[in-house]
C-alpha cells in the first residue's frame, strides 16, 4: 500500500484554479464556489491553507452574493442554498465569517423554509433533503437555527426515510448514501439522531463495501471514492463503523492517487478531479490516517474549525 | 497577432449557426457532440442519400454542425469557443433584462406601456434564444433554466410550458443525469398541474420519458427519482397501471436497484391508498393488496432463481416479505377473538416461513466454487435470512433455522463473505445460530 501523496494534491489543487480554459473549467464555472470549499477544505486537511491568498478568495466569494442574501456559485449567476453553504463553509475555513451580514444569511435560508418542514434549494421551488442538511448546518454554524421550525424540519426528514433504514431525496424516494449522509447529519446536528434505527441502516451502509474495498452509494453500483466520506461520515455519525473493513478501504482510498500529478480519482487509473481528490482526502482523515487534521463528519470541516466556532471565547 | 476580436466573432458567428439551425427546427429531440473525423463520414452520408435540408441553412460544406430527421450533431472542435460565445451572449441578455427591469421598476407604469412592452418581448426573446443554446452545450447552467422559468412564468401559457419539456428532453438526450433539466421538468408539470385537466396523460408521457432514458442511461439516480416523484400525482388505478407496465422492463433489467424501488414506491402507494379507503369500509381492496404483493413475491422468486447472484432482486425481497409479514399480522390483530380465523392466519405465516426456509436451502448451496455468480447467491441468501430473523420475531422464535442442509448460516457467510465483521457480531448477539 502506497502513502498519501501529499505535496503532489497540495500542487493539483493550486494548478486547478489556474487552468480556466477547458471545456470542463468552462462548464464547471457556474459552481465555482463548491469547487473552492472542495479544494479549500482538502488543503487545510493537508495542513497547507496558508498557501493560498485569503484575502482574495474572501473579496471573490463577497462578489458571489446576491441582494437576497443568498450566495451564486460564481459572480452574476443566480443564487442557490448549494453555493450559500460553500460560502460560509469556507469563510469558516478562514476564520471569517466576521465578513458576513449574518442575519441577512440566514434570512435567506430562513426563507427557503416551507409549511411541510421541507427546504426549497431557492425561489424555484425544488424540494430535497439535501437542502434540509445545508440549511440546518448552515444556521448552526452562523449560530441561527432558532430562525426556523427545527421541530417540523426533523419530521420532514423522517418522513424520508424508507423501510431499509436509508433516507432518499423527498417521502417516497430511493435510498442514496449522499442523501443518508444529509439526512443523519441534519438529525446530528439537531440532536435527533433516536428516529433513526442505527442496526438497519447501519446494516444497509456496511452492503455497500464491495470487494475490491471500496464503497457503492447504492446497490449493484460500482464503489466510487466519493462514497468513503458519504457512507464513512454516516456510519461514524450513527456508530457503526466498526463494522466495515477499514484496511481494504484505505488501501482503495490510496490506490485512486495520481502519484506522478496528484489528485484523486473516482476508481483506480480514472482521471483526477478536484471532487473526488477532496472526497478520498475526507474519507482517510475520518480513517485517522496519520498527518492528517481529524474533520468533522457532520459539519463536513476540520474539528479545529468546528470548535473554534462554538467553543472560542467571543461565542 | 489578430487577438481575440478575430476568435470572438469566428465563436460568435458559430452561435448564430447553432441559433439559426435550433430556430429552424424546433421538432431536434437528440443531441450529441460529434468527433471530427466521424463528422467527415456523417456528412458524405447525408450527401450521398440526396436529402440536403441541412445545406439550406449551413451550406453545403458545414464541418461543425449535423442537422437530419430532427437530430443535431454539433462537431467536438468546436464545444469551448460555442459555450463561451453562448455563455457570454446569455449573461450579457441578462444584464439588460435586469437593467430594463429595474428601470420600469423605477419609472411611472405609463410612460412604460408603449416602449415597455415592445422592447420586453424582444429582451424576452433574446433571453429564450440564447439560454437555450447555452443549455445544449451546458446543461446544468442553473441560472439559463432559471431565465427561461422567469419568462415562462410571466407569459403563463401552456404552449411555452410545453415547449418547456420539449428542451428539457433535449438536454437529457445528451446529457441524461443533468439534475437541472429533470428539476425544470418538475417546475414546469407544477405549473401545469394546476390549470390545465391532461394531467394523467402528462404523467404517463413522465413516465415513458424515463423509461426510454433508463435503458440508455443504467441506474439513473436523477431520472427514477423523477418517476417516484410521479407517483404522487397518480390515482391508485394508474399506480396498478404502471405497476404492471415497468413489470417486463424491470425482468429484463434485474441489476436496476431504481427500477425495483419505483415498483416498491408504487406498492407502497397502492397499500396507502387503501389505508384511507378502508376508512370507508371497503375490505375488498385489503385482499387485492396482498394479491399486489403476493405476486411480486412468487416473480421475485423466479427470477432470483433464473439470474443467480443478484444484489437488487435480494434486496427487493427484504422489502416484499416485510410486507407480507406485516400484512399477516396486522391482520391476526384485527381478528383476535375469532379463533379460526387466526389459526387460517398463523398457518398462513408458517406457509410463508416454510418457503422462505426452502428458497434459502436451495441457493444457498454453492454448485461451483468456480463461479462467483454462485457464490453470491450463497452469500445474498444467507444474509437474507438473517435479515428476516433480525426483523421478524416469528423468524427468532421459531426452531427453523437448524434444518439448513448447507450446514447453519455462519458456516455459509464465513465462506462466502469473511469480510463483512458487523454480520459477526450480529450473530454473536444471537449466540443460538
Amino acid at each position: 500500500m502506497g502513502e498519501l501523496a501529499v505535496e503532489k494534491h497540495v500542487e493539483y489543487i493550486l494548478a486547478v484554479e489556474k487552468r480556466k480554459d477547458s471545456f470542463e473549467s468552462v462548464v464547471m464555472d457556474h459552481l465555482r464556489l463548491n469547487g473552492a470549499y472542495w479544494g479549500l477544505t482538502t488543503l487545510d486537511l493537508l495542513g497547507k491553507l496558508d498557501t493560498v491568498n485569503a484575502d482574495e478568495v474572501i473579496s471573490w466569494i463577497m462578489k458571489c452574493q446576491h441582494e437576497s442574501g443568498g450566495f451564486a456559485g460564481n459572480i452574476g449567476h443566480d443564487p442557490h442554498i448549494l453555493y450559500t453553504v460553500s460560502a460560509v463553509q469556507v469563510l469558516a475555513l478562514f476564520n471569517k465569517l466576521d465578513v458576513l451580514d449574518i442575519d441577512k444569511v440566514a434570512t435567506y435560508i430562513t426563507g427557503l423554509q416551507n409549511e411541510d418542514g421541507s427546504f426549497s434549494g431557492d425561489m424555484w421551488g425544488e424540494v430535497d433533503t439535501r437542502f434540509s442538511y445545508i440549511a440546518i448546518c448552515c444556521l448552526s454554524i452562523l449560530r441561527r437555527l432558532d430562525k426556523i421550525n427545527v421541530e417540523k424540519a426533523v419530521n420532514y426528514i423522517v418522513s424520508c426515510k424508507n423501510l431499509d433504514g436509508g433516507f432518499g431525496c423527498t417521502p417516497g424516494g430511493e435510498s442514496h448514501a449522499g442523501q443518508i449522509f444529509c439526512c443523519v447529519g441534519a438529525l446530528a446536528i439537531t440532536g435527533s439522531l433516536h428516529h433513526v434505527d442505527k442496526d438497519l441502516l447501519g446494516w444497509w451502509l456496511c452492503e455497500r463495501q464491495v470487494k475490491s474495498g471500496g464503497l457503492n452509494g447504492r446497490p449493484e453500483k460500482l464503489p466510487d471514492v466519493c462514497y468513503s466520506w458519504w457512507v464513512l461520515s454516516s456510519l461514524i455519525m450513527i456508530d457503526r463503523v466498526h463494522w466495515i473493513d477499514k484496511g481494504k478501504l484505505f488501501k482503495f482510498i490510496l490506490d485512486c492517487q495520481d502519484v506522478e500529478n496528484g489528485g484523486i480519482s473516482d476508481r483506480p487509473d480514472d482521471a483526477v478531479d478536484v471532487f473526488h481528490t477532496y472526497f478520498g482526502v475526507a474519507g482517510l482523515s475520518l480513517l485517522e490516517y496519520p498527518g492528517l487534521k481529524a474533520i468533522d463528519p457532520a459539519y463536513a470541516l476540520p474539528v479545529d474549525v468546528v470548535n473554534r466556532i462554538f467553543f472560542s471565547a467571543d461565542n | 497577432m489578430y487577438g481575440n476580436s478575430w476568435d470572438e466573432d469566428r465563436a460568435m458567428d458559430l452561435l448564430n449557426q447553432l441559433e439559426a439551425i435550433l430556430e429552424s427546427d424546433p421538432l431536434i429531440d437528440e443531441v450529441g457532440f460529434i468527433h471530427p473525423s466521424q463528422f467527415v463520414t456523417l456528412c458524405k452520408e447525408g450527401g450521398e442519400s440526396g436529402d440536403s435540408s441541412e445545406d439550406d441553412v449551413l451550406g453545403p460544406r458545414n464541418t461543425k454542425f449535423w442537422n437530419r430527421d430532427h437530430k443535431l450533431g454539433i462537431s467536438t472542435e468546436v464545444l469551448l469557443p460555442l459555450c463561451k460565445a453562448a455563455k457570454g451572449a446569455f449573461m450579457d441578455a441578462m444584464k439588460q433584462y435586469r437593467t430594463l427591469n429595474s428601470l420600469s421598476n423605477n419609472k411611472h407604469e405609463h410612460e412604460n406601456i408603449m416602449y415597455g412592452s415592445l422592447s420586453r418581448q424582444s429582451f424576452d426573446s433574446e433571453i429564450m434564444k440564447h439560454s437555450r443554446a447555452l443549455l445544449l452545450l451546458s446543461c446544468d447552467f442553473g441560472t439559463a433554466w432559471n431565465s427561461r422559468k422567469l419568462v415562462v412564468s410571466k407569459k403563463q401559457q401552456l404552449a411555452m410550458l410545453m415547449d418547456e419539456l420539449l428542451l428539457s428532453a433535449l438536454v437529457l438526450s445528451y446529457s441524461p443525469k443533468s439534475e437541472q433539466a429533470w428539476s425544470h421538468r418538475r417546475w414546469v408539470i407544477k405549473m401545469i398541474a394546476g390549470k390545465c385537466s391532461t394531467m394523467p396523460e402528462i404523467i404517463t408521457k413522465e413516465s415513458e420519458l424515463v423509461e426510454k432514458i433508463a435503458e440508455r442511461s443504467k441506474m439513473n439516480y436523477r431520472a427514477w427519482n423523477h418517476r417516484c416523484w410521479l407517483v404522487s400525482y397518480m390515482t391508485r388505478e394508474q399506480m396498478l397501471h404502471e405497476l404492471k407496465k415497468s413489470r417486463d422492463w424491470a425482468g429484463l433489467h434485474v441489476a436496476d436497484n431504481s427500477c425495483f424501488h419505483y415498483r416498491r414506491r408504487l406498492m407502497l402507494g397502492i397499500l396507502k391508498n387503501s389505508c384511507c379507503k378502508q376508512e370507508c369500509d371497503d375490505s375488498s381492496y385489503d385482499v387485492e393488496n396482498y394479491q399486489v404483493v403476493k405476486e411480486e413475491l412468487d416473480w421475485n422468486e423466479v427470477l432470483i432463481k433464473r439470474y443467480v447472484g443478484r444484489e437488487a432482486l435480494w434486496l427487493h425481497r427484504r422489502f416484499l416479505s416485510q410486507c407480507s409479514i406485516s400484512h399477516l399480522t396486522m391482520n391476526m390483530h384485527g381478528i383476535s377473538s375469532q379463533s379460526e380465523q387466526k389459526t387460517s392466519m398463523d398457518n398462513e405465516i408458517s406457509i410463508f416461513m416454510h418457503n422462505e426456509l426452502c428458497l434459502l436451502n436451495s441457493c444457498s448451496t454453492i454448485q461451483d466454487m468456480e463461479f462467483e455468480d454462485f457464490q453470491a447467491q450463497a452469500m445474498y441468501s444467507a444474509i437474507y435470512y438473517l435479515w428476516l430473523i433480525k426483523l421478524i420475531p416469528q423468524f427468532r422464535e421459531s426452531e427453523v433455522q437448524v434444518k439448513l442442509k448447507a450446514g447453519n448460516l455462519k458456516t455459509i457467510l464465513h465462506k462466502t463473505c469473511p469480510e463483512r465483521s458487523f454480520l459477526w457480531d450480529f450473530l454473536d448477539l444471537n449466540g443460538s445460530l
